[in-house]
């Protein structure tokens, strides 16, 4: 045994402390973005998605940024977020008392769970009603009778048809179907001609979400309905309200569909179409350019799924937006408005349509700058529409989604459940949600409320 | 066993082999034995060969036909793969994760590998066994609150809150493997470095580590392939855009693309070129990294 | 992992102050606290809390019955015993290719560099790879029409049947480099004498693996094992973001994914952290006969 005693010198010391030192200076250099100033005087942070759907909107947003510090003064910190976190990570950040003043929502229980848990500021009061009114957010952004969001640009869903095809299959191109036993019909012609009816993909799961809020809400008399059923004042099992699942099992077992449905994703399914592989198909708005430019803007047709529904909302554009909210915590929020109200500025508001070809949904734009006769069709009848009705598939929390409404769609399609199965997992799935958020069935029930006016 | 070792009986088998192999007859066995091989070679070309060619295909060309060769090579994928992807930025960022989390958790592991391997102190196996034992436990485990924990200190989506969490999940392997090999190395060169006034870290950073060569290179390939390929950790907390990693921004991309296979396919093919260099280069300190474990000293 | 062993003599210790190796052992320790204790701590308690953002009223029992009664979940678990059926398969893998490789089959450098390959590949390249190979109209199926065997050519990860085992399969295919070498690795630091021995006794290929080869690859084999045990409970969640989401349906719905979904989608980090508990306490009952195997092997290196 060696009988050196070691000890620590004051040099070791020095060099532990070093070495320590070296570690937690690296850090500063390290941080990804500067965020250390915030708080230090009007510094606002603004959290925003969008850009995955809508590219160009990056540019408008830090272009507006930039023309509102000159103006101000006032410094704003934009970051684009993720799309797999953008709604929890506000709650996230809003519980631990570190949330964004200016934050991007999705519509309905999107934001409407951060309402209920107090993260986000009514804008009544902050904004001029006369604002609110113009950059309606929709219904759906209304709680108990204050407005949260403020609307940016459309995101509404809506159907595309292949003229051509229509044409060759005997079908009159300019009128599509608008009931169940027309859709089947064209379905019938087009696949004796060869065509693919109805291109889609699901295996993402997206599609289901779509083809429920297409096909659902048909048979629904208002948006309230949809709530009952999710809080369990109505049944799924009733036929009514599976009944779609039930078609959609129909279309799938005809033949009507792609085949591959269950092995590619949403937007490779969506794209058969723009490759002139398939008739119709399910979109949103922002992609419209795309698909139009695929196929040619002349070919494509534009209509309301003809579910056949037996409700007041049957045959009804859909009209969903997205927005922007205020956060209940921020210290400038007046500031926060003034920056909201800058963006819907008529500069600005033209300029998401130069910048992105996103359509702004502000009933204050009046669209002139619209040359493309496709998306004034669009616009006119799935954004400024009077006529048009909620997407009720935003009424269900994520859970639903994906447990319900993406899970029903792809077992309907791989054989494993058929309509009124679809029902039952879907009963289920809502009682399950009811029992594990026992604090926010309140809110949804007055929410329900609210909706039924 | 060292690696000279290693190598040597590597050798002496392989004269030994070919020996007994040229005295041998015409042998079925050895066409069955290629065959086997080749299936298991060909299960793992076939997808590499689908990346590979893939994205000199037009997306017409793919569609007609997703194994043929293509007629005309086409670069294009390339091109709108790298408009759409922000490649340098997500490599940049997976660099300066893994080189940060691998140099910090090698510093601490090495000072508390000291410690267990060469210092008397009461607790020093249960420790040493505590920390060891954690390497076990999924990171999936540990997430939500760790997730909570940063966001409440405002460190999500930065280096030094990533580098933490990642440095503390290689810690206890770290530890393990460092302590096994400080304990290898001969008492009698510390004797000696003593009695030349050496300090304890002057023995730690001069006589431990040095002789730990071949473990260090070991540990860092090990480590460093850790962090640079989870996926995890970098989606919970890094979800900024700009702080994405090389695996989050390949999953994005991934989906962005996947109605274009070809352009998907030249980004997985840039993505994974450098490593594959590297692992071509480097092949014997990656498989011996990743085997150490099973290998005794 | 390591199972270096304790072959040298228990090494010496130098003589410090009472305190130096505290010292030393302090960063370490404080960042494992960080790490490990305080997380670990800290599900214990989320589990028993319904948290919204960061915390919440505490509730009990409630969210492990929720997660019990939930189908959802019973499917999850019921698919990572499933993957478990990857581990045998992939001991016998990689036992046979080690061997093939050991014997100096021809060629076999470049088959050993070859079969690591996928090893080294990132998980989500391999996941978006197969995904397009694997899909109705893929290059598999493509390949398996061309050559006549069109009733193969399955909707591979798209139908329920089959999507588990595609996933598995896929994992297997990384996974297996690595067993691979690692028995070739412990292949190369046997005693040849015994292989020779038996070969000049007659015994053929079969027998000297069944009577030679695989007793003395036991302690390989039962590590390798425990570690594709782990891997198969906890480790799996990239390829099935990646490839799947879990679906179609729940068909490849497993533990690590629940989790982040109640955490990071459903907004419920409560019921998250009830299956995290469940998932550390699983790893911890495997741990055991992990530290038994290796207190083993170096009991044996001792001796």
């Amino acid at each position: 045994m060696s009988g050196e005693v070691l000890r620590i010198s004051r040099r070791d010391f020095i060099k532990l402390a070093a070495s320590s030192a070296i570690a937690a200076g690296i850090y500063p250099f390290m941080r990804g973005a500067p965020n250390t100033a915030w708080a230090a005087g009007e510094n606002l942070r603004m959290w925003w998605w969008g850009e995955q759907e809508a590219p160009g909107l990056e540019k408008w947003v830090k272009d507006s940024v930039a023309m509102f510090e000159k103006e101000t003064g006032v410094t704003i910190e934009v970051t684009l977020q993720d799309t797999t976190t953008v709604i929890s990570e506000f709650q996230t950040a809003s519980a631990a008392g570190n949330a964004p003043d200016i934050q991007f929502l999705w519509n309905g229980i999107y934001h409407m769970e951060s309402v209920w848990l107090g993260y986000l500021e009514p804008l009544n009061g902050l904004i001029s009603d006369e604002l609110l009114k113009e950059a309606d957010a929709t219904v759906l952004s209304i709680y108990q009778g204050k407005q949260y969001r403020l609307g940016w640009y459309a995101a509404s869903p809506m159907w595309l048809y292949n003229k051509e095809m229509f044409d060759k299959a005997g079908l009159n191109a300019d009128e599509p179907p608008t009931t169940w036993e027309g859709l089947l019909d064209a379905c019938d012609k087009l696949k004796s001609k060869g065509f693919t009816p109805i291109v889609g993909g699901l295996k993402d799961g997206p599609w289901g979400e779509w083809y429920m809020g297409h096909a659902l809400g048909p048979n629904l008399d208002t948006p309230a309905e949809a709530l009952q059923l999710f809080i369990g004042e109505l049944d799924w099992r009733e036929p009514k309200y599976h009944e779609h699942w039930t078609k959609l099992e129909q279309l799938w077992k005809a033949g009507y569909m792609n085949e591959d449905m269950n092995s590619i994703d949403l937007y490779p399914g969506m794209d058969y179409f723009g490759a002139g592989k398939g008739a119709m198909t399910a979109i949103v708005i922002p992609t419209l350019g795309k698909q139009a430019s695929m196929l040619g803007a002349e070919k494509v047709g534009l209509m309301v799924f003809p579910a056949g529904g037996k409700g007041k909302m049957n045959n009804k554009p859909i009209r969903d937006l997205q927005g922007l909210g205020i956060s209940s915590q921020s210290q400038y929020k007046e500031i926060a408005a003034k920056f909201l109200e800058f963006l819907h500025t008529p500069e600005r508001v033209q300029a998401i349509w130069t910048d992105s070809k996103a359509l702004p949904t502000d009933a204050s734009w009046d669209g002139t700058a619209i040359e493309d006769p496709l998306f004034r069709e669009a616009w006119k009848t799935w954004v400024v529409n009077p006529d048009a009705v909620p997407y009720i598939s935003n009424l269900m929390p994520v859970m639903f989604w994906t447990d319900a409404m993406f899970v029903n769609s792809q077992k309907i399609i791989a054989g494993e459940y058929n309509g009124e199965q679809a029902g039952e997992n879907a009963q289920a799935v809502a009682t399950k949600w009811r029992e594990q958020n026992p604090d926010l069935l309140e809110h949804y029930q007055i929410w329900a409320e609210d909706l039924k006016l | 066993m060292s690696v000279r070792e290693m190598r040597a009986t590597l050798e002496e088998v392989h004269s030994a082999t070919r020996v007994s192999v040229s005295r041998r007859r015409f042998d079925w066995s050895v066409i069955i034995k290629q065959l086997v091989l080749l299936l298991a070679a060909f299960t793992v070309l076939f997808p590499a060969y689908f990346m590979v060619i893939t994205p000199l295909k037009t997306q017409e060309a793919y569609s007609l036909s997703k194994l043929g060769f293509p007629t005309q090579i086409y670069l294009g994928n390339f091109e709108t793969a790298l408009r759409g992807g922000r490649f340098f930025l997500w490599f940049g960022n997976s660099i300066i994760l893994s080189v940060g989390a691998v140099a910090l958790s090698t510093l601490v592991a090495a000072m508390g590998a000291f410690a267990t391997s060469r210092m008397n102190f009461r607790g020093r196996n249960l420790l040493l066994s505590l920390i060891s034992s954690l390497m076990v436990i999924p990171p999936v485990v540990m997430l939500i609150p760790l997730f909570l924990l940063l966001t409440r200190i405002k460190m999500t989506s930065t280096y030094p809150g990533a580098i933490l969490v990642y440095a503390g999940l290689l810690a206890p392997f770290s530890v393990y493997l460092l302590n096994n090999f400080f304990r290898t190395i001969p008492h009698e060169i510390i004797e000696s470095a003593l009695m030349d006034g050496a300090s304890p870290l002057d023995i730690l950073f001069r006589i431990m580590l040095p002789l730990s060569a071949p473990a260090l290179m070991t540990l860092i390939t090990v480590n460093m392939l850790w962090v640079w390929n989870d996926l995890l950790i970098a989606l919970v907390l890094l979800p900024e855009d700009s702080m994405r990693t090389l695996m989050v921004g390949i999953t994005v991309f991934g989906s962005r693309y996947n109605a274009d296979v070809p352009v998907s396919m030249a980004g997985m093919l840039m993505a994974s070129v450098p490593i594959f260099l590297i692992y071509l280069f480097g092949q014997r300190y990656f498989i011996r990294g990743l085997v150490a474990g099973a290998i005794k000293g | 992992m390591i199972t270096l062993g304790k072959t040298e003599r228990r090494a010496r210790m130098l003589r410090t102050k009472p305190w130096t190796p505290y010292l030393y052992l302090a960063p370490v320790s404080l960042l494992m606290l960080f790490v490990f204790g305080y997380p670990l701590i800290a599900i214990f308690d989320f589990s028993t809390r319904r948290i919204r953002g960061a915390s919440g009223p505490f509730i009990g029992l409630e969210n492990y019955r929720q997660i019990f009664k939930d189908e959802v979940f019973q499917q999850a678990i019921l698919h990572n015993a499933q993957l478990l059926l990857a581990v045998p398969i992939l001991v016998i893998v990689g036992i046979v290719l080690a061997v093939l490789l050991y014997e100096r089959v021809a060629g076999w450098r470049i088959y050993r560099t070859i079969l690591f390959a996928p090893f080294i590949i990132a998980i989500p390249v391999i996941g978006i790879v197969f995904s397009n190979m694997l899909s109705l109209n893929g290059a598999v199926n493509e390949l398996l029409r061309a050559v006549g065997l069109d009733f193969l050519a399955l909707d591979w990860l798209g139908s329920a049947q089959m999507a588990l085992w595609s996933v598995m399969a896929i994992i297997i295919w990384h996974e297996m480099g690595f067993g691979v070498v690692l028995f070739l690795a412990r292949l190369l630091s046997l005693n040849e004498e015994i292989q020779e021995a038996a070969r000049i006794d007659g015994a053929g290929w079969w027998q000297r693996l069944w009577y030679v080869t695989i007793p003395q690859l036991k302690d390989v084999t039962e590590f390798y094992a425990v570690v594709s045990v782990i891997t198969m409970l906890a480790w799996v969640f990239p390829f099935v973001y990646v490839m799947t989401r879990g679906g179609p349906g729940n068909a490849t719905q497993v533990m690590e994914l629940y989790i982040f979904n109640f955490a990071f989608r459903n907004s419920l980090p409560g019921i998250a952290s009830a299956v995290a508990v469940i998932l550390f306490l699983i790893t911890l009952a495997l741990m055991i006969p992990l530290f038994q195997l290796r207190a083993r092997t170096e009991m044996e290196g001792i001796e």
